[in-house]
């Protein structure tokens, strides 16, 4: 999964709010919007043991999750191989959603199988570039640092073979400051199966002077996605990011 | 403390909810969860693997795990089991050819072991369709006064109005964190 998604805040246990029939939930996220901003919601940053840097990592043979979270930034390399997704696992669709408004602010899908195929023939005529379909580049417009209530779905393919744990960690960065890290289990996955996975959640309040800053400095907001099947590494996606867009 | 208790109490500290939503194909499931979220219904299609949705909703982080119905998907919905709080059933409640194959399957999941500890809710979906079922109807169909191993509820609903989504889900909440979160 890519997109900005810089760190969320935590649920304060709310007050039970009156039930009121036919409300959307909608109502409800805002109604009970966290002002303390910060807390935990994902995993935590501390150093928990000692850390290998990217360096010794990329001397090792497989990688697990607790590997990538000691990562204190953006990766240079990947950490991992295109082959080593040896499940085939596509992802196919990615969409945010604003859900304020219920807008669609962006959506982009993998062109149809024809297409592809097309594609892969292109790379074989000799390109070595080892990034193709691991990097996407996102330009957004300042406004989206200032969404409120954002939905961030991500689809996905999986080959013929089940996937028994599939696990993904997503960091975001803003140069070397974390803004967020996501880690979401997925569990097993269906042979041959087209799976979606919607985040709902509230952007943090970013203060005014992290906001220009990330305006000022397209593309020094980044992100790696690190994928796992049974503990290990099997994909590694990486994205950068505008807000610069419509000035 | 025993190591129930240690349990409940992480899970209380989180406040993190999981629903596995179940039911035969083509009983509304991604439509009520895109719904409940506030998604256009318009263009659905067959659920050919699972749905999930995170969000918070009364100071809970909800995890909803939709996953495809048809038949040959059915063998793998053991694999979404696993510490499921909530089981929500859902019926086309139009679908009357069905109805035993709607017990029949129902009643396997109750016997599920890793499901015992779940709350039930049944949704009497498609309520908006002229032929539809009452929810009485299906509650008898479906034997639900027979069964005594779980908290359960029926609710007519329909997931193209919206109508008694809310209702139902919060009563699920609160039959579950009753449960869960302010046992000692």
């Amino acid at each position: 999964m890519s997109g900005p998604k810089p760190k969320a805040s935590q649920a304060l246990p709310a007050k039970d709010d009156k039930k009121k029939p036919g409300g959307s939930v909608l109502r409800r996220l805002k109604s009970r919007r966290n002002p303390a901003g910060e807390g935990g919601g994902s995993v935590p940053d501390h150093r928990r043991r000692a850390q290998l840097t990217e360096q010794e990592l990329l001397t090792l043979d497989s990688l697990s999750p607790e590997h990538v979270l000691g990562l204190v930034r953006v990766t240079e390399n990947y950490l991992c191989k295109p082959e080593d997704n040896i499940y085939n696992i596509d992802f196919t669709r990615f969409k945010i959603r604003d859900l304020e408004t219920g807008m669609v602010l962006f959506e982009i899908a993998k062109p149809s199988t024809s297409d592809q195929e097309e594609e892969e023939e292109e790379t074989a005529s000799g390109e070595l570039d080892t990034s193709a379909g691991r990097f996407v580049r996102y330009q957004f417009t300042p406004t989206f640092l200032r969404l409120r209530t954002v939905g961030a779905t991500v689809e996905f393919t999986v080959g013929d073979r089940p996937v028994p744990s599939f696990r993904m960690i997503e960091r975001h960065y803003f140069r070397d400051h974390v803004l967020k890290s996501f880690d979401f289990d997925f569990g097993f996955c269906i042979p041959n199966s087209r799976n979606t996975c919607e985040h709902i959640y509230e952007f943090p309040q970013l203060s005014e002077d992290l906001i220009r800053q990330m305006v000022e400095n397209p593309y020094e907001t980044r992100s790696d996605s690190f994928y796992f099947v049974d503990n290990k590494l099997i994909m590694h996606n990486k994205a950068d990011y505008a807000y610069n867009g419509g000035q | 403390m025993g190591l129930l208790a240690i349990l409940k109490k992480m899970k209380q500290k989180e406040r993190e909810v999981r629903i596995l939503m179940l039911g035969l194909d083509n009983a509304g499931k991604t439509t009520i969860l895109k719904k409940f979220n506030g998604e256009d219904v318009d263009t659905i299609s067959p659920t050919l693997g699972f749905n999930i949705k995170t969000l918070e909703h009364r100071g809970f982080k909800l995890n909803f795990w939709d996953v495809g119905g048809q038949k040959s998907l059915r063998s793998y919905w053991r694999n979404y089991f696993e510490s499921t709080d909530g089981l929500i059933w859902v019926v086309d409640s139009a679908d009357r050819l069905r109805l035993q194959d709607c017990r029949q399957e129902l009643a396997s999941l109750l016997v599920e072991e890793r499901l015992a500890g779940a709350t039930l809710l049944v949704f009497a979906n498609k309520q908006d369709l002229p032929g539809a079922l009452t929810k009485d109807t299906i509650r008898e169909a479906l034997e639900l006064d027979n069964i005594k191993t779980h908290h359960w509820c029926i609710q007519g609903c329909s997931a193209i109005t919206g109508e008694n989504l809310l209702l139902g889900i919060d009563w699920l909440l609160d039959d579950i964190s009753s449960r869960i979160f302010t046992a000692d």
